[in-house]
């Protein structure tokens, strides 16, 4: 295993990554390009893009954007009814698992937008059984919330024809670097079931614990039919904004009163990310240690050092600080949320390490590379 | 008349699809099983595989936590990807032997891809031809521009010089029995740019088989451009194809509208 030269993820990441002959990661190189970008360009290009998909006569919404409710829900809110000024219908996947604070902000985007929203719940009981199955089949017990978050929306789009959703950043682009700027890639079904979803369906799920396909109609993608006749079409703002997190956040808090987490998380030194789900930078990245040997700490401080805000050691610091953490708290919490005792979490979890990443000791304790060790 | 081909080419790196720009700079897109699944539905009329892997470790790039199998050959990634491809399919990367094509043919394909050594000993073009039937040879050509202007074919992934003439050797590769040219270039693989027209006149002006374009396609009017101003009887594109939902299909419906008789 070797590490990037200029972030700090490690080449077995959980996003694929591509090093060149520096060394250097794809995910580097592609935020080097955001700098070369003509951003003024780019807006023009979403605004004439808007303009075509604005509804006739007003007779329907202009376009979808599915929001959590974080700080790039309200950001892509306000460019796309303040910039761009479309009549947006948000739509919500909620995973039932909402820090406070991110359950305020969420309630709070139709009180600040002056916007319709629909928030879809999944029945608690599913949902249970889908962290439980979930954790068990892949080691990942939020995978209803990839699934539903990249589904659910599309549904809608579908049902009410609604042609153009907006979409924040697009994950693997922004991590790993998997296109560039220049390709404009939008979303699609295949990058929902191969990436979010990773190769599992609604129709795994069938089954076990008795769930039943009338539980998982949320889970399920329009098809390639409907796709065609509807015509849905997902953008990505991040392809047409110079996307900083860090001042989106900042921005978002002034404007509207966005609140970021109160409590520090145990394996993050970021406050603005992920409090849509308490698990997400809690026990399902400790899974993501476990797997791949590096968790939220590292994602944060390679788009941090990217975009300038931290250096590689200071980053390395907050890996070495965070990465390995069991968060108690947040463990707890979720094993009672199941009903699992820890030590079987830990047998279950152990299942999942990837023999890249993870060797035993002598003693017979796990242990990696790590990247404060590298020459 | 013949319809006119649209031709997706999945470049696998590792046991990954990726894109590539300028046969240097990689981006990892995903599992060629599942691109055979979506672009299978998405109106295509055949696929190319080619390996480009500079190693040959298939596994070390993927997921331990994904649902597919791991694979660990490009013969068993090809074996996978055939069951389950509805369209002709054509393998290439690093095959130096009529046993190579045997364990592709084996496998599934349809036809094999030959370039490097189609170069080094042009006589597997004969040998190939005579066994397998020329419609299964096809002879790939990577093209780089030199500072004088003049094209070169290039051979090992772009990174040895020949001293060939494109059209001289598209026209040797056809004499010695291959079915079809895949023609590439070098300067303009992943630019979005377009293709490089000259280059394709060029070759399709001097041969009597197919020519199959690729390099550089940015927008779909590229593809058009390929068929009517370069002659080439099929389009090609890898990096294009993996940005949108149902591109092939949108792809088709631009060239159809553009007046190209193609199969929707």
């Amino acid at each position: 295993m070797h590490f990037c030269k200029k972030c700090v993820y490690p080449s077995a990441s959980a996003v694929k990554l591509t090093f060149d002959e520096h060394g250097v990661c794809s995910g580097c190189r592609v935020a080097e390009e955001k700098k070369k970008i003509d951003w003024d360009k780019r807006s023009k290009m979403l605004k004439d893009l808007a303009q075509k998909y604005r509804a006739r006569n007003g007779g329907n919404y202009d376009c979808i954007i599915p929001v959590s409710g974080g700080k790039d829900s309200y950001f892509q809110t306000h460019y796309v009814t303040k910039v761009l000024r479309l009549k947006p219908l948000l739509v919500t996947y909620h995973g039932n698992n909402y820090l406070p604070e991110g359950e305020y902000n969420l309630s709070r985007m139709r009180q600040v937008f002056d916007v319709d929203h629909i928030i879809f719940r999944p029945s608690e009981k599913a949902l249970i059984k889908l962290n439980r199955i979930c954790f068990k089949k892949m080691g990942d017990m939020n995978w209803h919330a990839h699934c539903g978050i990249f589904t659910y929306p599309v549904q809608i789009a579908v049902k009410f024809k609604i042609k153009l959703i907006v979409w924040g950043e697009h994950g693997y682009m922004d991590l790993g670097g998997m296109y560039s700027l220049n390709d404009f890639p939008e979303m699609t079904a295949k990058y929902r079931f191969e990436h979010a979803c990773r190769g599992f369906d609604w129709y795994d799920m069938v089954g076990d614990e008795g769930l039943r396909e009338q539980d998982l109609f949320w889970a399920k993608y329009p098809s390639e039919k409907e796709l065609e006749e509807s015509g849905v079409r997902g953008i990505y703002l991040g392809n047409y904004v110079d996307w900083d997190a860090n001042v989106h956040y900042k921005l978002v808090q002034k404007l509207y009163g966005w609140q970021e987490a109160r409590q520090p998380f145990e394996r993050t030194y970021r406050r603005f990310s992920n409090l849509d789900d308490m698990h997400e930078n809690g026990i399902h990245d400790y899974l993501k240690y476990i797997k791949f040997g590096y968790g939220r700490a590292t994602d944060h401080a390679c788009k941090d050092i990217r975009a300038g805000y931290i250096t590689r050691e200071k980053g390395i610091e907050m890996v070495r600080k965070h990465d390995y953490v069991k968060p108690r708290r947040d463990l707890e919490r979720w094993l009672k949320y199941i009903g699992m005792r820890e030590a079987e979490f830990d047998r279950i979890a152990d299942t999942f390490r990837d023999p890249r990443v993870w060797r035993k000791n002598k003693k017979g304790k796990w242990e990696k590379d790590n990247i404060w060790d590298e020459k | 008349m013949l319809k006119k081909r649209l031709i997706p080419c999945m470049l696998l790196q590792n046991g990954q699809i990726v894109k590539s720009i300028g046969f240097s700079d990689y981006q990892i897109i995903g599992n060629p099983k599942i691109a055979i699944k979506f672009f299978n539905a998405w109106s295509v009329d055949e696929i190319i595989f080619l390996d480009i892997s500079r190693e040959k470790e298939y596994t070390k790039r993927i997921r331990t936590d994904y649902n597919f199998k791991m694979l660990y050959s490009f013969a068993e990634i090809v074996l996978e990807c055939a069951k389950i491809c509805f369209v002709p399919l054509t393998a290439g990367g690093g095959i130096k032997t009529i046993d190579d094509m045997l364990v592709l043919f084996k496998s599934g394909v349809d036809k094999v891809c030959i370039n490097t050594y189609a170069a080094k000993t042009p006589n597997l073009i004969t040998e190939s031809a005579r066994k397998f039937g020329s419609q299964a040879i096809v002879v790939s050509i990577d093209v780089k521009k030199k500072s004088n202007g003049k094209y070169e074919v290039f051979i090992a992934g772009g990174s040895e010089s020949t001293g060939l003439d494109p059209v001289n050797w598209a026209v040797k590769a056809q004499k010695l029995g291959a079915g079809e040219i895949f023609l590439n270039s070098i300067d303009k693989d992943g630019s979005l740019s377009g293709y490089d027209l000259g280059l394709i006149k060029s070759v399709t002006s001097a041969v009597n088989i197919p020519v199959i374009a690729c390099g550089g396609v940015g927008k779909w009017q590229d593809l058009v451009d390929g068929i009517k101003i370069g002659n080439a009887i099929a389009v090609s594109a890898a990096n294009i194809f993996h940005f949108t939902e149902q591109s092939t299909k949108h792809a088709k419906k631009y060239m159809v509208d553009s007046g190209i008789d193609v199969r929707i």
